[in-house]
């Protein structure tokens, strides 16, 4: 065994999103993917999603790199994602070198052309486009509490937060995207 | 009262009506009413009763400033029924007033309360005798206030959102200059938010004939793409960030730029009977004819102190109604008194210098004391303002920059000559209201300055004066001029209270925001749940406190097996080739000749040598090592070591895996047996000894195990992805099923861990405490060669005993001392305290903690002590009740 190997999903066991739960009761149908429950599909459809991602790999690694604050570089399908000058978070690559976090983080995509509202009843950062373009990266306070978010696409944003919040974030989520129309969506 | 010929502008759509109650009768209206205008057209004219005196008032603003018509909708009070859209079937309730708005007992204090309830009557009655406060502050809840909340909690709530909006300009105030800001802005390609709290945009324009372009103007807003709130006050500026609350949405909006265009606040006068219904100002005036439709009254009287005031009489005549005098105060004429028992019937007009006075029979009395800036809010946002003498008011003198002030706030376009009112007039014909929401009047403020309050802003404290509804929108002028006129000194010189928010009335659930706690979950709980454990609060975790029986969980431990759930212990990973000196620096022992797979239990402390938090330190290789910290310190430890490393610039990182970790402790007799069932390591006592650390799967999951014993007993801590944290549990008490294994929870953990006086940090350690007091002078290596946090200060502790010691003490089995209780020396004074106690079935008798003088930190010395009214004799112990030299961990 490596030395960080007990941090990383790698063994024989199903490995489960903290809101597995939760979007059980959502009605998801679920498929086991690289050793993963994942959420597949759902009853219910809508220009407004949210998605669990917390199967997602990431990686924290150290050591100074080339990438410009605020602003995550897409790569390979992946993110470098910067964090301070000499540390970086790594989102979906499989060959990252660093300390796995992939459990630290939980993380759930907000798709829609309502994603910005649904985030602004919940966090306080500014996800405007022309300060908030896609590849922005930015860490701050998610539902009064420490995360990350990062701008995919013009209506797509993942947030990132801590593993143990997972079901009170998918409470707050939820309740938030429901006067929007907004349901769980893979 | 039938409504007016068709208005130009109108709001109302008079082909549907609105059905309502009021005070249970049904009342219809039109839609586009508010709950005011249609009540007017009813001959409604009293709508609610004064805070003090129950003075019966009627409508005075109709714009939302004033207090005159608070009601109850649907059972919510403090609803403004000037602004409140009618809505069908809506129940409509009057306040403070008992039995009915008509017949109100308390308007008693109006006719004989006087002379008993001048400022601040509260501080000087009701005070004796005292054995009689129960009752009186029975009668005062009963008295005070406007409304009652609703009683059935499920009543009380609803919901409501915070929205945060980012936005490059922010314009407060929807009125034509409102407007025409937003507007350029967005058409030079700014983010425009506009927040108005009319129902609609375009103030005062609105009702003065401007509506086409208003309407216009906000139309051109809209497709240039500013954001427009409508029923949207803004409550008040905190440091670049303004709180607009709408409906059931408090948004908190950041902007580059504020532009303020509040508009300017049409003045009451002072003068006796100024509050009766009748009253009115001339812009509620021009609202109801304009907007609703409503003829205000029949024969009018306008009494006003500039040409924008007297236009209302034009109005009037539109409207068909008699104008039946004017008092032009520049021409040398005011109002003195208004006369009339339910409302207005007759007013006394007089000269200012006293040579003439004229009485007038009507039925609406039109006043306008002139337009002061509403400068709260750009005051609020740093702006300052001055006395301007020549227009009577305070304007905007100063703006800090990125906030910007235009239309009438600004002092635009007020050309035409104003008089400025006298402080009050006709003040011996009868009570004359400079404050309507709590009832002051001139005279109180007279007082006042008698009894020594002769600042504006003692006053306002001492009598009130613009704490109500209005914020001081109707009586901050009155009560300056009325202070400057006691005091003798200029209205610059009393200047103004502090603006403060809220500038609107809000209730207090918009503040409150949503109801989520942030609750961490460690990724075994919901098997916790299954499990029937009562779950409490534990720091910011959510946590299994027991499954039942906190006793019989314990006493399996030391039997068979149990099994916690210890997710939420702090972990980090401190990497790097200065690693095991980094640590060596921040912990009084030593870390650098710890051996890859070993662990070492460290107490961290601060620069003054105090205990901060402790855990083990498990070396993974060389330059890696595994720390782990209390639940709770798990953040202040980070924090600490990313400070020291920054200050140190060593070659080290951190990262922190609390979350990511799941972590369970398998302890008791059979541990290694059941260990052996889920993992292909040799977990003998030679292989796997105590404090070892080894990396292996369990249950087919790569974890970290470290041979630690909190509990006492044989144990494994096994650490692992909380991706896994449901099959490893299930997969442990499945493999120990045979065995006898049960769940523990936390309270049985701290009762094992009592046994064997194994401190908790924060409870049996405070801010004082040192290693040495809490009998760890073990991990203090002050021979190190290192400098460490807290070296220097340990090195004093060292020289210095300490007068108190952390013992152990027992007790016979029976009553537990609470946590907290004193320790008595043998005079009966407290010399020390208890930090943990419980009964301990495994020992069969009551066992603690507790910091006592250090000559009773012996054993067989005996305490005593005080909890509550008993006095509790215990002998102190300085090893451990269970397993004192440690062989069973060991073994």
């Amino acid at each position: 065994m490596t030395a960080f190997e007990f941090l990383e999903v790698s063994g024989d066991a199903i490995a489960r999103s903290p809101m597995e739960r939760q979007a059980l009761a959502a009605g998801a149908r679920f498929e086991v993917r690289d050793g993963w429950n994942v959420a597949v599909s759902y009853p219910a459809n809508g220009s407004l999603t949210w998605t669990d991602m917390s199967h997602l790999r990431k990686v924290e690694v150290h050591g100074t790199h080339d990438l410009t604050p605020g602003l995550a570089a897409k790569a390979n399908g992946s993110w470098r994602c910067p964090i301070t000058r000499d540390r970086m978070l790594v989102l979906g690559a499989s060959d990252a070198d660093g300390i796995d976090v992939t459990c630290s983080l939980a993380a759930l995509a907000i798709c829609g052309p309502q994603a910005r509202e649904v985030f602004a009843r919940f966090c306080a950062l500014d996800l405007r486009e022309r300060e908030m373009p896609v590849g922005g990266f930015r860490p701050g306070s998610v539902a009064r509490t420490p995360g990350y978010v990062l701008r995919e696409d013009d209506d797509r944003f993942l947030m990132l937060f801590g593993w143990a919040l997972g079901e009170y974030m998918w409470t707050v989520v939820s309740d938030a995207a429901a006067p929007f129309g907004g349901v769980a969506g893979a | 009262m039938s409504r007016l010929p068709k208005q130009p502008g109108e709001r109302i759509n008079r082909a549907r009506t609105v059905r309502f109650t009021f005070d249970g009768k049904p009342v219809d209206g039109l839609a586009g009413d508010t709950i005011a205008s249609a009540l007017y057209v009813e001959g409604q004219r009293t709508f609610s009763r004064s805070f003090k005196y129950h003075r019966r008032r009627g409508l005075l603003c109709c714009a939302g400033q004033c207090p005159n018509c608070l009601v109850a909708v649907d059972g919510a009070p403090g609803v403004r029924a000037c602004t409140e859209p009618l809505r069908e079937g809506m129940r409509v309730e009057h306040l403070n007033a008992s039995p009915s708005l008509e017949r109100d007992l308390m308007a008693v204090t109006d006719a004989v309360g006087g002379p008993f309830t001048p400022p601040g009557f509260y501080y000087k009655t009701f005070i004796r005798p005292r054995r009689l406060w129960p009752l009186y502050e029975k009668v005062l809840r009963n008295a005070a206030g406007l409304g009652r909340l609703r009683e059935k909690q499920d009543e009380r709530e609803w919901r409501s959102e915070y929205r945060r909006r980012h936005a490059d300009v922010l314009v407060i105030g929807g009125g034509l200059a409102g407007l025409r800001a937003a507007l350029a802005a967005a058409e030079a390609g700014e983010d425009v938010v506009l927040a108005d709290e009319g129902a609609e945009p375009g103030g005062r324009a609105l009702a003065d004939g401007r509506h086409d372009e208003a309407r216009a103007l906000a139309a051109r807003a809209a497709g240039a793409g500013v954001e427009i709130l409508s029923s949207a006050p803004a409550l008040g500026c905190f440091d670049g960030l303004v709180a607009v609350w709408q409906g059931t949405t408090l948004h908190q909006i950041r902007a580059r730029r504020l532009i303020f265009a509040t508009g300017a606040i049409e003045q009451p006068l002072v003068f006796a009977g100024n509050d009766l219904p009748g009253v009115m100002l001339s812009g509620a005036v021009r609202r109801l004819i304009s907007l609703y439709a409503v003829a205000p009254g029949t024969r009018a009287v306008v009494a006003a102190t500039s040409d924008r005031g007297l236009e209302v009489a034009e109005a009037l005549r539109a409207a068909r109604v008699e104008v039946v005098a004017v008092a032009d105060l520049r021409a040398g004429w005011t109002v003195l008194e208004a006369q009339g028992r339910k409302q207005v019937r007759a007013v006394v007009l007089g000269a200012i210098d006293g040579s003439a006075e004229r009485r007038i029979e009507c039925d609406l009395l039109v006043v306008s004391g002139g337009f002061a800036p509403a400068t709260s809010l750009v005051a609020q946002a740093g702006g300052r303002t001055a006395y301007d003498a020549r227009r009577g008011h305070f304007a905007l003198a100063d703006l800090p920059d990125g906030v910007e002030a235009v239309g009438a706030v600004a002092g635009e376009g007020a050309t035409a000559p104003e008089a400025v009112p006298p402080a009050v007039s006709g003040a011996q014909r009868g009570k004359c209201f400079a404050c309507i929401c709590e009832d002051v009047t001139a005279k109180d403020i007279h007082l006042s300055v008698d009894e020594g309050y002769d600042s504006i802003e003692l006053s306002k404290r001492y009598t009130t004066t613009t704490m109500g509804p209005c914020q001081g929108r109707m009586c901050q002028l009155p009560a300056v001029r009325l202070m400057a006129q006691e005091t003798g000194q200029d209205l610059q010189s009393v200047g103004t209270t502090t603006a403060r928010p809220p500038w609107s009335t809000v209730p207090l659930g918009a503040l409150a925001g949503p109801t989520y706690e942030p609750a961490k979950r460690s990724a075994i709980h919901a098997r916790h749940r299954e499990l029937g454990a009562r779950v409490q609060w534990a720091g910011d975790w959510r946590r299994a406190y027991d499954y039942g029986d906190p006793q019989a969980e314990a006493l399996a431990v030391h039997e068979s097996a149990g099994l916690i759930d210890v997710s939420t212990l702090g972990k980090l990973i401190v990497r790097g080739p200065d690693a095991a000196e980094f640590l060596d620096r921040l912990y009084p022992n030593r870390f650098s000749n710890l051996k890859p797979g070993r662990i070492r239990y460290g107490v961290l402390t601060s620069d003054a040598g105090r205990i901060m938090d402790d855990g083990t330190i498990c070396r993974l290789d060389d330059e890696s090592f595994y720390v782990t910290t209390t639940s709770s310190g798990a953040g202040a430890v980070e924090q600490w070591f990313a400070w020291w490393l920054a200050d140190w610039g060593m070659r080290v990182t951190l990262t922190d895996v609390t979350q990511g970790l799941a972590a369970v402790n398998l302890a008791g007799p059979r541990a290694r047996e059941i260990m052996g069932r889920l993992s292909e390591l040799d977990c003998s006592n030679e292989a796997f000894a105590y404090l070892d650390g080894k990396r292996a799967a369990v249950a087919g999951v790569p974890s970290l195990i470290l041979r630690i014993g909190f509990v006492g007993e044989v144990g494994y801590e096994i650490h692992f992805p909380a991706a896994y944290g449901h099959h490893v549990w299930d997969a442990i008490l499945e493999a120990g099923a045979e065995h006898g294994i049960r769940p523990f929870g936390l309270e049985p953990q701290r009762i094992l861990r009592l046994q064997k006086m194994h401190i908790l940090v924060g409870q049996d350690t405070d801010s004082e405490s040192t290693p040495f007091g809490a009998a760890m002078p073990w991990i203090v290596k002050l021979d190190k060669d290192e400098d460490f946090i807290g070296k220097w200060a340990l090195e004093h502790a060292a020289e210095h005993p300490s007068e108190t010691a952390l013992v152990g003490f027992a007790m016979p089995d029976g009553d537990v001392p609470t946590e907290g209780a004193a320790v008595l020396d043998e005079r009966g004074e407290p010399v020390g305290q208890v930090t943990s106690a419980r009964h301990s079935r495994q020992l069969g008798q009551v066992i603690g903690m507790a910091w006592v003088p250090s000559p009773l930190a012996a054993d067989g010395a005996t305490i005593t002590i005080s909890d509550e009214r008993r006095r509790l004799s215990a002998s102190v112990l300085t090893k451990p009740f269970y397993d004192p030299e440690g062989e069973v961990l060991r073994s």
